[in-house]
């Protein structure tokens, strides 16, 4: 099967203006010539396959955005390939634009004061999608998530959960081949995000359409993506299955102590305080591992550590030798906290 | 449209979206009516600041024009003022700041023809709310000093093409803020340089005569004055009428390339270095 984006050795270099300080530096600014070259993305190459769901993972400005906006042609790689359904996207911007569809989880492409149906409408001419595929999608939508119920209702009326799904499903009606979604789910309420979830899971598996998920919520990379793409200050540090990396870091725990019966009613500082004493305890007995790190979760000391460097029961009973532990937790390592690992660390 | 699709849908398409922003526009009552209250006070400023010229004045027609052309000029202008400014600059500095404009870029849609259609609506509306009555009540308040021939028929013309050349003006300056990063300022340059210009706020026959000359090789003569010209003076013969029609379109022509040359290139800037 042939891979429907094909980036190859991708590179996006920008322009920027070297800013000086205060308003005398400001003033020079005017006159200035000075710029820096900003390698926003370095040397990328990623093949996607029709129909996979691929989760687009980065800290802030890792060079998400830049990716995505190369792949729907609005931005022009420096250098490298790019090939989407064939095309290359920023020389046929308004072709290739037939074929997508963009979510932005903080923008909408709905018309504000307008009933939903009505956008919809607009955008039936605007892709120039058949009377039958309209009906078939609105009724298809309707059986998805009751969508009908919204149609009439303008969108400034709507809860800013209400609105990201009209705007998925708006994203959909002209059968894209492609969807790019760009943190769909932030700022909504636990049970809307796992409608959300469950919605684009549903497309994606229905439709078969490819998506490109970016999102900062690791709740949405378990529930739909077998695959990740990780991408830090413009280079790619990963790109494999979820279980790989899972498996990679299937020597990490969690472990979750409290030394009262009733942490929940300390103070903050106190149990900071805690946390602070078990690392140094920690710390002086394992010199030797790194992998070792101490936080704080709602009321509970969280240690993670390496089972290949240290084991569990060595570190609790470091531990119980200082102080008497009154409750005990084991955790699998999240998806999240491998994530964190991956930002700040960069182990992969 | 580059991407072959079959004649006649790019019509379908702005048609669709020009729909959608008369419902828009229908949507914004309170606005409506807010803008019609404050043409009012506008007017009631317009009448005293012309009468004190007049009455300081030795003679009833000062360049040629009486109290009542000149208030009729100016009450018409106001009204037609109301439902041309459309805010496209705003619109467009908005799209550019917030990034919104990357979404309109992933469409198989044009930006300029897809924003001049969403902005059409208002300007459709306003129309019949704002103008119409304005005009009508002149036409009774002056006992008929409009003559109503021909002249209507250019005169709906006339405001069509003087629509699109503010519109391709209003653009032109929108992608100034690209580059300036701020949108007030550019905004309220451009509008008193057009309201100027264009004889909205003070009619050309009272410019200067070397002034004169420099407005009449400028384009904004185009959106205020010709229609008005065409709709208020009765000696207009149909050659006249042509000649006015022919330069409205001359400038259109010329404001549509500048605007969209304008627009490809900084669009290239865009997708070169970012937004």
């Amino acid at each position: 099967m042939e891979a429907i984006i094909k980036m190859a050795d991708i590179n996006k270099e920008f322009k920027v203006l070297k800013r000086r300080e205060g308003i005398r530096g400001s003033i020079r600014d005017l006159f200035s010539r000075d710029y820096q070259i900003l390698k926003a993305v370095n040397d990328v190459t990623i093949d996607i396959m029709p129909g996979e769901m691929v989760g687009y993972l980065g800290p802030n400005g890792a060079g998400k955005s830049t990716t995505i906006k190369m792949m729907t042609g609005v931005l022009e790689p420096t250098s490298g390939e790019i090939l989407v359904n064939g095309r290359v996207p920023y020389e046929n911007r308004t072709r290739n634009a037939q074929d997508i569809g963009v979510v932005f989880g903080q923008r909408s492409q709905l018309w504000w004061a307008l009933p939903v149906i009505e956008s919809f409408r607009i955008l039936k001419e605007i892709y120039q999608i058949s009377d039958r595929d309209f009906k078939d999608n609105l009724e298809y939508y309707d059986a998805l998530v009751g969508a009908s119920e919204l149609y009439h209702k303008p969108v400034r009326q709507m809860s800013l959960g209400q609105r990201t799904l009209c705007d998925i499903l708006a994203a959909f009606l002209h059968n894209p081949s492609i969807v790019f979604m760009d943190e769909p789910t932030i700022g909504l309420d636990v049970s809307m995000k796992s409608k959300i979830r469950e919605l684009v899971g549903r497309l994606n598996k229905e439709k078969g359409t490819t998506i490109i998920l970016t999102t900062h919520d690791m709740g949405d990379v378990d529930a739909l993506c077998k695959r990740i793409v990780i991408i830090d200050k413009g280079r790619m540090i990963y790109d494999n299955d979820i279980e790989h990396l899972r498996s990679y870091f299937g020597a990490y725990r969690t472990i979750q102590i409290q030394f009262d019966r009733h942490a929940e009613d300390l103070d903050n500082e106190v149990l900071q305080q805690q946390a602070l004493e078990v690392e140094a305890w920690l710390r002086s007995e394992f010199a030797g591992s790194e992998s070792i790190a101490v936080s704080m979760e709602e009321n509970w000391i969280q240690i993670l550590i390496n089972e290949e460097e240290v084991h569990m029961m060595d570190v609790v009973n470091c531990i119980q030798k200082q102080r008497q532990i009154a409750d005990m937790n084991l955790q699998e390592i999240s998806t999240e906290r491998v994530i964190r690992k991956i930002y700040e660390g960069g182990i992969v | 449209m580059s991407n072959g699709n079959k004649p006649g849908a790019s019509l379908k398409r702005y048609a669709a979206v020009l729909r959608g922003s008369i419902m828009e526009a229908l949507s914004f009552r309170a606005s409506t009516f807010l803008r019609i209250a404050g043409n009012l006070i506008y007017l009631l400023i317009i009448y005293f600041l012309w009468r004190a010229i007049f009455d300081s004045s030795p003679v009833d027609t000062v360049n040629g024009m009486s109290f009542y052309d000149t208030m009729i000029y100016l009450v018409l202008a106001a009204a037609m003022f109301n439902f041309m400014d459309t805010f496209v600059v705003y619109r467009i500095g908005d799209d550019y700041q917030t990034g919104q404009i990357v979404l309109y870029l992933t469409r198989p849609i044009e930006y300029q023809p897809f924003l001049f259609f969403s902005r059409l609506g208002n300007c459709v509306i306003s129309f019949f709310v704002t103008f119409m009555p304005t005009f009508l009540i002149v036409y009774f308040v002056t006992k008929g000093s409009i003559a109503l021939g021909i002249n209507l028929l250019f005169f709906v013309v006339s405001i069509l093409l003087a629509i699109g050349v503010n519109f391709c003006i209003d653009f032109f300056v929108g992608i100034i803020c690209f580059y300036t990063q701020s949108v007030w300022g550019v905004n309220i340059m451009k509008e008193v340089v057009v309201s100027l210009l264009s004889g909205a706020t003070i009619p050309l026959a009272f410019f200067p005569e070397v002034f004169r000359k420099i407005v009449d090789v400028l384009p904004f003569q185009a959106i205020y004055h010709i229609p008005l010209h065409i709709l208020t003076d009765k000696t207009m013969q149909l050659p006249d009428y042509m000649t006015s029609l022919g330069i409205q379109l001359f400038w259109l022509a010329v404001m549509l390339g500048i605007s969209r040359l304008f627009w490809k290139g900084s669009v290239k800037g865009l997708t070169v270095n970012g937004g």
